[in-house]
């Protein structure tokens, strides 16, 4: 029993971490329908913007993660006036190629100017050290990823499901001329979206550093990851990604312990099986 | 053609010595990828050797080509070791961090004439492939296997092994297990991880339910090492008094910086750490830290390559600069010398280096940075690697 | 999937040529550029050699991406289980005939492309990316699990091929690799360019286009499918053995996800949907990556980044589709 409870502690906040990361990946797959391999690239963004905050500037915690997510997202604007609004609608191998020549340039510029070690981001003294549970113990840190994984989740099924922006990117998604021609911004609604999602992607990025740690090849290694939860959750659904996150994590977490020999078997097969039963992602809408 | 002979007039006039040669020496290494920051290490340990001994031995320009190999990929390697013998016509090949990268080239070394200094590549088998190749860095085996004596002289009974499921992860699980149990000792468990893992908590719960009082571990330098020993702490070992033991790769210099206070009071055994104290190291490490730009960037590949290019050296010495591999090697068997690591020799049986390994404890100085501190001296360790596997 | 939709234009602005003289053609270019390369580069046969594994692999992506409109990032599954069965043939069962090599590769290859195929294609879009990207790392944790046959993290080497036909002994200069794979490079073109154009292959266009009309026809969508993903692993795995009899040695990377992405990247730069796109991707990609971190490995991959960049940006259908556009209208406005 008491092995249960801890596998489960730790497959909770290996999920949410993945999740707070991986959910703006899904906004821009799944509503803007853009397969955007550089995600990985504006997480690292992020994670470099509060590191040099936090550890060079000495900056407190909560001051460099807003200062990472507003950074990255005026680095992005850039790249969505003349890269991305150029493959809305392209076909997704187009969209494939822009994106992943993106995502070489920021390594190779993130590996110019940081160099290639490894950057921390120094927490506040109340996240550090371990918090004893009674049956074991477990890093603040993660104890604060899960709290920041539920505010994102409700934050954006209210922003999405409740608000008027969502109700108008909810249109311009569905069908872009009927929605314009109902005097919906279309382009700003895009834009809009998109550094909503990296602002997701900054922020995951900096809360997750602990777990994934911020060096240049951040945005190539862990893009594979971000892919296949946001993929089984079904693109679009933010009920659809944590579920599949929070069971991927506690897939991977249990096999890690149990069978740390086959844990990479595991995992993929499972992944495997799960796209077996919904080829469209949990909670994917049908086209 | 008529160019080139004009270029060849031009080269003897100007240099005003008639016998001088330009020997060039290929050195092949991730440069760019994850691992750029070892290939940095090659380029500047070369460097610093270039530096502090100049680039001509006798009347011969020393001239170096670097050739990338991102990550572990053999038949790029080979592609590229072979256009750099037949196109460029290097006399030497060295450098390689990766095994596979290494015996990949090593088929080509005797109908290319072309001795082979391995910088980093640390898999005990390799010296075996070819008569040609030497190795100036370690092998897992000889970094890992005095860490289960330390461990024995400290009392521990039992210990668990944690390391990455690849080649080297398997030679120290092998190394330690060997030695620890001949010693004694038991090995309760032993854990094989993915190369891919990130959240190492689980793991950790299973260090703590095994009831080891040690666990050695070992992942590849990097960026994982850092969730490692991070979970390590976070999950209460620390406190609980389990000791943290592992080869010298867990607490490179560079990765030091990053891990912080989470590292103190690890203890590893490796051949080289920068703050070994002695003349040699500390001309060394000034000259190395210069070349490389940034100091904190500075790690253990570094030293492999400047003891490659002393080889190398040795080796255009005693063959005046003619391209004879069998010559070159058989000059260097048996060459001691002092490295900035230490006294040192090339055993003229295996080729691979025989050193001193270090005892360190990861401790902060007084100027509040991090560094591994020699504890404790093995002296003129040979590979045990080649031994167990025969 | 308009990008992938390139040649029929071309084939239909010739409509006087009979098919078969475009294709003597195409291997008379390929010929051609394979003499010009053996003596303007002498010294770099190893590369090209290697050029032409990649070849094979991207032509055998191309049929299954760029024809059927089948999306994966796991191809390399299909090349490293080549190469891998090649080696291993060699190495622990002493089969180092070259040319049986290459067949038991391709049997290999086939053997893959039927699994993988099985897999994948119950996907659609992204799940369909995802379960690639499954596979190929299982693929990939396998052989490094079997480190007894394919040596593991550490690479299968020990491969020694005899001599071509008994006759021609594989060199340090690679001269020997280099005719072998330009045998093998032609032999598989010409048999793919028979393939896309026989009823199957237009039968698998059809599918890419319109796979519901294609099933209301008669015709079985998953069938065809597989059945192209098995010709397609055969292909990728005379690749995976080229490589393999070529370098002598094999590693875990030729099974890996980077490979495999690697290879899309090369096919959509070339323009997929075209037999020729592919060899014009592979070539460019792989030179350019040669070249450019040869010059300056340090900062090389800002420099391919930007190169993809550049491709979408201005030649958004591939070089060569780009390329044939451009010739249609130049010949367009003189007519």
């Amino acid at each position: 029993m008491q092995v249960f409870f801890s596998i489960g502690v730790d497959a909770l906040a290996y999920g949410m971490v993945l999740f707070i990361i991986s959910i703006g990946l899904s906004v821009t797959m799944g509503l803007m329908r853009v397969v955007n391999l550089a995600h990985g690239a504006f997480a690292m963004i992020g994670g470099y913007i509060a590191s040099y905050a936090a550890r060079d500037l000495g900056l407190p915690y909560g001051f460099a993660i807003i200062l990472a997510v507003i950074g990255t997202i005026i680095i992005a604007i850039p790249l969505e006036r003349f890269l991305y609004r150029r493959i809305y609608g392209a076909p997704e191998l187009t969209q494939v190629l822009m994106t992943i020549g993106i995502t070489f340039c920021v390594i190779g510029l993130a590996n110019y100017v940081f160099g290639p070690t490894l950057k921390t981001i120094p927490l506040p003294a109340e996240l550090q050290g371990p918090v004893n549970l009674g049956f074991r113990t477990i890093a603040a840190h993660k104890l604060f990823a899960i709290g920041c994984g539920v505010v994102v989740a409700l934050g954006l099924w209210f922003l999405i499901e409740r608000t008027s922006f969502g109700v108008k990117l909810r249109a311009s998604v569905d069908n872009t001329a009927m929605a314009a021609s109902l005097g919906v911004r279309t382009r700003i609604v895009y834009a809009a979206s998109f550094a909503l999602a990296v602002g997701l992607a900054a922020f995951g990025g900096v809360i997750g550093a602990e777990l994934l740690p911020v060096e240049p090849y951040y945005a190539l290694r862990y893009m594979v990851t971000f892919l296949v939860v946001v993929s089984v959750g079904g693109a679009g659904s933010i009920p659809g990604a944590l579920i599949a996150c929070l069971l991927l994590g506690a897939i991977d977490t249990t096999g890690r312990y149990l069978v740390p020999e086959y844990g990479e078997f595991f995992f993929y097969l499972a992944v495997i099986a799960i796209v077996w039963v919904f080829p469209r992602g949990l909670l994917g809408r049908a086209k | 053609m008529k160019k080139l002979i004009l270029a060849a007039a031009a080269a003897i006039l100007l240099s005003g010595a008639a016998y001088a040669d330009v020997i060039k020496i290929g050195v092949v290494g991730p440069f760019s990828g994850p691992f750029a920051i070892q290939g940095k290490n090659f380029k500047a340990g070369i460097d610093a050797y270039i530096a502090t001994h100049g680039n001509k031995v006798g009347n011969d320009t020393i001239e170096v080509l670097y050739r990338d190999v991102p990550q572990a990929d053999p038949a790029q390697s080979k592609a590229l070791a072979q256009e750099l013998v037949v196109k460029e016509g290097v006399q030497y090949l060295a450098g390689f961090y990766f095994t596979p990268d290494a015996m990949a080239v090593t088929p080509l070394l005797q109908q290319a004439n072309v001795p082979l200094v391995v910088m980093n590549a640390a898999t005990s088998a390799i010296v075996t492939k070819s008569p040609y190749v030497v190795r100036t860095s370690f092998t897992t085996w000889q970094t890992s296997a005095p860490m289960a004596k330390i461990a024995r002289e400290r009392g521990v009974e039992k210990a668990i092994t944690v390391v990455s499921d690849y080649g080297p992860g398997v030679d120290a699980e092998n190394a330690f297990k060997t030695t620890f149990e001949k010693e004694g000792g038991k090995v309760v468990e032993s854990i094989r991880m993915p190369l891919s893992t990130n959240d190492f908590s689980p793991i950790m719960q299973r260090v703590r339910n095994s009831g080891a009082q040690a666990v050695f571990a070992f992942l590849p330098s990097g960026p994982t090492t850092l969730g490692f020993v991070k979970a390590y702490n976070e999950n209460g070992l620390k406190e609980a008094g389990v000791q943290f033991l592992a080869p010298g790769d867990l607490t490179q210099e560079s990765d030091l910086p990053a891990l912080g206070d989470a590292a103190l009071g690890i203890l590893t055994t490796f051949h080289y750490a920068i703050a070994h104290d002695s003349p040699e190291n500390r001309a060394f490490v000034e000259a190395a830290r210069k070349a490389i730009g940034n100091p904190a960037e500075l790690s253990f590949p570094s030293v492999g390559a400047y003891d490659g290019m002393h080889v190398i050296y040795k080796m255009i010495e005693a063959t005046g600069g003619k391209q004879d591999a069998k010559k070159a090697v058989d000059a260097v068997k048996g060459l001691a010398w002092e490295s900035p690591r230490g006294p040192v020799s090339i055993d003229p049986e295996t080729r691979h280096i025989t050193q001193n390994i270090y005892l360190r404890e990861v401790a902060k100085g007084s100027d509040g940075a991090y560094y591994n501190k020699e504890i404790k001296t093995f002296e003129k360790q040979p590979d045990p690697g080649l031994a167990a596997a025969k | 999937m308009s990008a992938t939709e390139i040649s029929a234009p071309f084939e239909q602005a010739k409509p006087m040529r009979r098919p078969w003289q475009r294709d003597l053609a195409g291997v008379l270019i390929i010929g051609v550029a394979a003499v010009a390369g053996y003596f303007l580069f002498p010294d770099n046969l190893a590369l090209l050699t290697r050029i032409i594994a990649i070849m094979l692999l991207v032509l055998s992506l191309d049929l299954v991406t760029g024809y059927c409109g089948v999306a994966t990032l796991g191809h390399a599954a299909l090349f490293g289980a080549g190469a891998y069965a090649a080696g291993i043939a060699a190495v622990t069962f002493g089969i180092t005939e070259p040319l049986s090599m290459v067949a038991i590769g391709a049997i290999a290859g086939a053997v893959a492309g039927l699994v993988s195929g099985v897999v994948i294609l119950r996907g659609h879009g992204l799940a369909q990316l995802v379960l690639s990207i499954a596979v190929i790392h299982l693929f990939h944790e396998a052989a490094n699990k079997a480190s007894t046959y394919t040596g593991g993290s550490d690479g299968l080497s020990g491969i020694a091929p005899d001599p071509v036909f008994g006759l021609f002994a594989f060199d340090l200069w690679g001269r020997t690799a280099y005719v072998f794979g330009i045998g093998l490079l032609i032999l598989v073109f010409v048999l793919l360019r028979i393939l896309v154009r026989s009823p199957f292959g237009t039968l698998c266009r059809g599918i890419r286009q319109d796979p519901i009309r294609v099933s209301a026809m008669g015709a079985s969508v998953k069938a065809s499918l597989i059945k192209m993903y098995v010709i397609s692993g055969a292909v990728a795995g005379v690749g995976g053995a080229l490589n393999a009899v070529s370098t002598q040695v094999v590693g875990l990377d030729s099974l890996s996800f980077t490979n495999s992405a690697e290879a899309l990247v090369m096919l959509v730069l070339g323009g997929a949907g075209s037999l020729y796109g592919a060899l014009v991707g592979t070539i460019v990609f792989m030179w350019f990556e040669h070249v450019v971190s040869a010059a300056n490995p340090f900062h090389w991959l800002t420099i391919v980044g930007a190169l993809l960049i550049a491709v979408v940006l201005f030649a958004p259908k591939g070089l060569y589709g780009t390329a044939v556009t451009l010739m249609k209208r130049f010949i367009g406005s003189r007519q």
